[in-house]
C-alpha cells in the first residue's frame, strides 16, 4: 500500500479495513457464506481492546490479543447455532445476530459505555523483547506497525487457502453435498471458517480501536456490515485474493473525498455501490480477469 | 437508535400491577400488528424473489414521509390512499431498472443493490425533508384517549390496530381466495416450480416487489403518528421484519402474524419487566426459537437454503 504523504492516518485506516474485508472474503468468497453481521466481531474485538487497556493492563500485545480472541469466541458461538445454513438464511441469521451484539454494546452501560462508547485508552508502546520499545503514539510508527500486521495476517490468510484445510472450505462452497459424501464434515469447516474469519475482523477491530483511541456501538451496526461486503465486493474479492485490498483503499478514499465535497456523501457512496454492483459485479479486479480470459 | 419509542410506558412503576400489564399486553398487540404488516410484504419479496430487500425499512420511511406532505395538504385518508400507490410504483420502478438485472446471479448482489439503495434513498430523504423529525399529529376524528372501562387508551392506537388488522386480512383474503394470489403463494414456497408450470415468472416478480413495497408504505403511513418521522426510521422498521422472518418462517404468511405478534409482546413486556433489554428481547427470542425451529415456526423446506 503505497503511502500518501501527509494523510498517513488515512493509510493506517486502509491497512485495517484492508484486514477486516481479507478476514470477511475467508468466509465470503472460499466458503460460500454471506455473512451480514461481521461487523460485530469487528466491534467485539474493538472492545476486547479497549476493555484489556481500561480495565486490566496497558499492553499492546495483550490489548490485541484479548480482542481478537473475545470476537473468535463470539462467532465460534454464533457459527455453532448457524452452519448449517447457508444462501439466503446465512445472511439473515448472521444479521439479526450482528444486531443482537449491536444491542447489548449500546445498552450494557456499565462495561460497554453504552452509547457514549469507551475513550481514554490510548495505544501502548510496541514491546519486543530485546529491542527499545516503539513509541507508536506517531502516526509513521502506527502505519508501518499496520502494516506489518497486516502483511502477517495476509501471509496466515493466503497460506490456509492454499492449504488442505482451504481446499475443503473451497469444496464447501462449490457443492456441499458432494463434499460431504467425500466424507468431510461440512458443518464442521463451515464453522472453523466462521471462527477464524470473526477471529481475523476482531484483530481489525482491535487495530481500529488503537487507531482511534475509543469505541462506539457503532462500530457493530448492521450498516457497518454492509460497508465490509461492498469493500469487498467493490475490489473484486469474489476473484482476486487481494481485491479487499483494493476495494479498503476505495471506500476510505471515497468517503473522505466524498466526505470533504458535501455533506451528503452518503448519498453518493450509495450510489457508487448500487453502480458497482450494477455495472462491475465481480469488481475492478474482476475488469482484469476477463480481460485475460478475451485474449 | 431507540426501537418503538412509542411503546415505553408512560410512568415508571417497579411492581406492575394487573392494569399495567394489561395496558402493556394490549400495547405489545398494537406493535405487533403493526410490525406484521411492515414484514408482511418483505417475508413474500423473499419468498418469490429469493432476495433479502433492505431497501424495504426505507420504503417504509417513504411511506411516513409521502403521509407528511400529503396529509398537510389533504389530509390523513388522502395519505393513507395515496402514499402506498407511490411507494408501490417506486417499488415497481426499483425492481425493473435494478433488481431485475441481478435474477439468475448470486444472491449476494441483489442484497448489496438494495443495500445501496437503501443507503442513497435515506440521504434523499434528508436533502428533501431535512435531517429533522417531523412529528405528525393524529388526525382529529382519533385523537386523545377513549375509555375501555377499565383504563384509559389512545384512539389512534385502536385505530392503527384496526387498520393493521384489516391490511393483514386483505393480504390473507389476496393469497387464499383470488387465483393470482394463489400463484404468489405458491411462488413463496417454490418460484421455480411456478415459473415451469407456465406462469410469467418476471410478471410475478415484478408484481410482488411493488405489492409489497406498497405493503411497507401503507405500514409507514399508519406508523406515522407514532413514530416520529425521521431519516433514520427506515432502520427501526427493517430490523424487526427481518427477526420476525426468522421467527415465522420464510414467505409464510401466519408465520409472519404469529411473529410479529411475538415480537410485540416480548418488546412490550420487556419494557414493563426489564426496560434495558427491551431492544434485545427479539434477537433472543429468535436465537430461542431458532434452537427449536431452525427454519421458523411455520417455515418449510425452502429454496433458498441450497
Amino acid at each position: 500500500m503505497p503511502l500518501i504523504k501527509g494523510y498517513t492516518a488515512l493509510a493506517s485506516e486502509i491497512l485495517i479495513y484492508a484486514m477486516f474485508a481479507l478476514g470477511f472474503n475467508l468466509l465470503l468468497s472460499y466458503t460460500g457464506l454471506p455473512s451480514f453481521g461481521h461487523a460485530a466481531f469487528f466491534g467485539i474485538g474493538a472492545y476486547g481492546l479497549a476493555l484489556t487497556q481500561l480495565k486490566w493492563v496497558k499492553d499492546l500485545w495483550l490489548g490485541l490479543f484479548v480482542g481478537m480472541l473475545a470476537a473468535g469466541f463470539f462467532a465460534a458461538l454464533v457459527g455453532a447455532i448457524i452452519a448449517r445454513k447457508r444462501g439466503v438464511y446465512f445472511a439473515l441469521l448472521t444479521l439479526a445476530f450482528g444486531q443482537m451484539f449491536f444491542f447489548i454494546a449500546f445498552r450494557w452501560d456499565e462495561v460497554t459505555g453504552g452509547e457514549t462508547g469507551l475513550t481514554g485508552f490510548d495505544r501502548p508502546p510496541l514491546a519486543i523483547p530485546g529491542l527499545p520499545p516503539l513509541n507508536l503514539t506517531a502516526p509513521m510508527n502506527f502505519y508501518l506497525f499496520t502494516l506489518i500486521v497486516l502483511m502477517v495476517v495476509m501471509i496466515l490468510i493466503w497460506r490456509l487457502i492454499h492449504s488442505p484445510f482451504g481446499s475443503v472450505l473451497q469444496a464447501v462452497k462449490q457443492n456441499e453435498l458432494r463434499a460431504k459424501y467425500l466424507g468431510y464434515n461440512t458443518i464442521f469447516y463451515k464453522w472453523a471458517s466462521f471462527t477464524l474469519s470473526g477471529m481475523i475482523s476482531g484483530l481489525a477491530g482491535a487495530m481500529f480501536a488503537l487507531q482511534h483511541g475509543s469505541v462506539f456501538p457503532q462500530y457493530l451496526y448492521w450498516t457497518e456490515s454492509g460497508n465490509v461486503v461492498m469493500i469487498t465486493i467493490m475490489g473484486g474479492g469474489v476473484v482476486n485474493f487481494f481485491g479487499p485490498v483494493l476495494g479498503a483503499g476505495i471506500f476510505v478514499i471515497l468517503q473522505n473525498a466524498i466526505g470533504a465535497l458535501t455533506e451528503h456523501w452518503l448519498f453518493l457512496l450509495g450510489l457508487t455501490f448500487i453502480l458497482i454492483v450494477m455495472v462491475i459485479p465481480e469488481g475492478i479486479l474482476g475488469l482484469f480477469k476477463k480481460t485475460k480470459t478475451a485474449q | 437508535m431507540r426501537l418503538l419509542p412509542a411503546c415505553r410506558p408512560y410512568r415508571r412503576i417497579d411492581m406492575p400491577d394487573a392494569f399495567e400489564f394489561l395496558s402493556q399486553g394490549i400495547n405489545g398487540v398494537v406493535m405487533g400488528l403493526l410490525l406484521s404488516t411492515i414484514a408482511v410484504g418483505f417475508t413474500l419479496m423473499l419468498g418469490v424473489i429469493g432476495i433479502i430487500n433492505f431497501a424495504h425499512g426505507i420504503l417504509f420511511a417513504l411511506g411516513a414521509y409521502f403521509a407528511f406532505t400529503i396529509k398537510s395538504l389533504f389530509g390523513f385518508w388522502a395519505a393513507l390512499i395515496l402514499s402506498p400507490i407511490i411507494v408501490g410504483i417506486i417499488g415497481i420502478i426499483i425492481e425493473r431498472l435494478a433488481i431485475k438485472r441481478m435474477y439468475g446471479k448470486d444472491v449476494l448482489f441483489c442484497l448489496l443493490l438494495t443495500f445501496g439503495i437503501a443507503m442513497s434513498v435515506e440521504e434523499l430523504i434528508r436533502m428533501v425533508w431535512g435531517k429533522l423529525g417531523h412529528s405528525i399529529a393524529a388526525p382529529s376524528f382519533v385523537s386523545g384517549s377513549i375509555d375501555l372501562g377499565f383504563m384509559l387508551y389512545s384512539k389512534y392506537r385502536l385505530l392503527l390496530a384496526g387498520l393493521s388488522a384489516l391490511i393483514l386480512f386483505l393480504v390473507w383474503l389476496f393469497l387464499e381466495k383470488t387465483s393470482y394470489g394463489a400463484v404468489v403463494k405458491a411462488g413463496a414456497q417454490d418460484s421455480e416450480m411456478v415459473g415451469v408450470l407456465g406462469n410469467n415468472i418476471n410478471r410475478l416478480r415484478t408484481f410482488v416487489f411493488g405489492f409489497g413495497s406498497a405493503l411497507a408504505g401503507i405500514a409507514g403511513v399508519i406508523a406515522a403518528p407514532l413514530w416520529s418521522v425521521r431519516p433514520g426510521m427506515g432502520n427501526d422498521a427493517i430490523m424487526p421484519a427481518f427477526v420476525i422472518v426468522v421467527l415465522g418462517g420464510v414467505g409464510s404468511f401466519w408465520g409472519t402474524v404469529i411473529g410479529g405478534l411475538a415480537v410485540g409482546l416480548s418488546i412490550s413486556l420487556a419494557v414493563m419487566f426489564l426496560p434495558r433489554v427491551s431492544d434485545l428481547v427479539m434477537y433472543i427470542l429468535a436465537a430461542v426459537v431458532l434452537l427449536f425451529w431452525p427454519r421458523g415456526i411455520m417455515g418449510e423446506k425452502s429454496l433458498l437454503e441450497e
